[in-house]
């Protein structure tokens, strides 16, 4: 359903995805890894049209994803974001947050958009901060009032921009637990992520970028277990024992 | 002092008309600057080019000039290129254009103030610029220029005194006129000082209850 074909991008001078290519099927759940500055999260943006990319095709069901284009609205409706750092609007309410969306983009009657938001609210475990702001809530919380935003606009995909990086140790497992329900559900998810151990249970399949290059994929087992090439296995060895 | 409190009993009616004409002053020249600096703050938020352009030129121009200069340019200048407008008119009108420059500048710090990922997560749910403008952005920029809201409405209606320079016959002027014509200055401008602190005070008020209203959420 995402076909991305030799894409490449640059700021000025610096090129900072240099030819990527890879596809995500239905209900596929593909997690890209790689250090930082490796284009990870600015491939993920492209595939919502946040950024813009000079060269190369990103299709999803078949229309091409052009962030100047009026298609980009309808290409949004099928595939929401989840950014690092929550970016709940923070002058409403949870249940607010996640009608936003189905109230004035899809324009559900109120009453059906308060019954779909209560539902995800429930459904990622917050049934009872419907009416808190997102300042009374913790990380973790407001992380998963994010995904039921993403999940209020029934899209077929997900896009999760490192969801954990931001939140405080304790808080990643209840955000990484409703991801997981998720893809056991047959979601169709793109996860930038530092969590290997996420990546190694839940993932169909991993892409190791770095320098703006997809330098290892294949399935999660095999490329976070077995790594053929030298700088993923430099990588792996770094995060998963970064004290040695 | 008995003398006193019933001489200014006597100049309290003439007072209380200018009074009544400062608030319509002030009301009405605030209600125009807070749309027009609403406009300019978004025609300078657009991405084109020339809008900003305008916007900025606008407010780079209002600002530098005198306020009193502008009222006399609206009030004796237009009249020779066929607008004619009463006094009243013209000191509303001119008001609420000078002091949309200022309006402009609260207006864009609170928007400037947002963070991108409020937009990037607007956009991510579909959202048009214009319903991104409306739902995401100006809510929140509001809360932020409320500060210095309050404080433009303050100063709004002490400015609203320089209306009296072309007859408007608010507070000021109406003092100006007692004080002329029964030479007690001491009497009438204490009373015309402590009138605007009267009404400045529940200005002052109103300004920081929205603030605590707007902060709780």
């Amino acid at each position: 359903m995402i076909e991305v074909s030799d894409i490449h991008k640059s700021y000025g001078q610096v090129e900072v995805i240099r030819g990527i290519s890879f596809n995500v099927n239905p209900g596929e759940v593909v997690c890209i890894i790689g250090p930082s500055g490796s284009g990870k999260s600015t491939i993920l943006r492209c595939l919502n049209g946040l950024e813009t990319y000079q060269q190369g095709d990103i299709h999803i069901d078949g229309r091409r994803v052009d962030p100047e284009d009026r298609s980009i609205k309808d290409i949004r409706l099928r595939v929401s974001m989840v950014f690092q750092r929550f970016n709940l609007f923070p002058h409403r309410t949870a249940l607010e947050n996640v009608m936003e969306g189905p109230i004035y983009v899809m324009g559900i009657d109120p009453h059906e958009a308060r019954e779909r938001a209560t539902n995800y609210l429930e459904k990622v475990g917050l049934a009872d901060k419907l009416d808190s702001y997102p300042a009374n809530l913790s990380g973790g919380q407001q992380q998963r009032v994010a995904i039921a935003r993403a999940l209020a606009m029934q899209p077929e995909a997900i896009l999760f921009d490192e969801p954990t990086s931001a939140l405080d140790p304790e808080l990643v497992g209840d955000v990484l637990e409703v991801m997981r329900q998720l893809a056991d559900e047959g979601m169709t998810m793109v996860v930038v992520t530092h969590e290997m151990g996420f990546a190694r249970e839940v993932a169909d399949r991993v892409l190791f970028l770095e320098g703006g290059v997809i330098v290892e994929q294949g399935p999660a087992k095999d490329v976070l277990s077995n790594p053929q090439e030298a700088r993923t296995q430099s990588f792996l060895r770094r995060v998963l024992r970064p004290l040695v | 002092m008995s003398e006193v409190l019933s001489r200014a009993g006597d100049y309290m009616p003439v007072l209380l008309e200018g009074v009544w004409i400062t608030i319509a002053v002030t009301v009405l020249s605030l209600l125009l600057s807070t749309v027009l600096g609403l406009f300019w703050a978004i025609l300078g938020w657009t991405k084109i080019r020339a809008f900003q352009i305008i916007s900025r030129t606008f407010i780079t121009l209002i600002r530098g000039i005198p306020i009193i200069v502008q009222l006399f340019y609206i009030y004796f200048v237009m009249p020779d290129i066929g607008i004619n407008l009463t006094a009243f008119q013209a000191g509303v009108i001119g008001m609420g254009i000078a002091y949309s420059a200022y309006q402009a500048e609260n207006f864009r710090a609170g928007i400037e103030a947002i963070d991108r990922g409020q937009i990037e997560a607007a956009q991510s749910i579909g959202m048009s610029d214009s319903m991104i403008m409306w739902r995401v952005i100006l809510p929140q920029a509001f809360r932020i220029a409320l500060p210095p809201y309050g404080n433009t409405m303050i100063m709004m209606l002490k400015d609203s005194s320089l209306v009296s320079t072309i007859t408007v016959t608010e507070l000021t002027r109406q003092g100006q006129l007692v004080a002329a014509s029964t030479f007690d200055n001491m009497t009438v401008f204490t009373l015309v000082a402590l009138m605007y602190l009267v009404m400045a005070l529940p200005l002052t008020y109103l300004a920081r209850q929205l603030e605590k209203r707007y902060k709780k959420s």
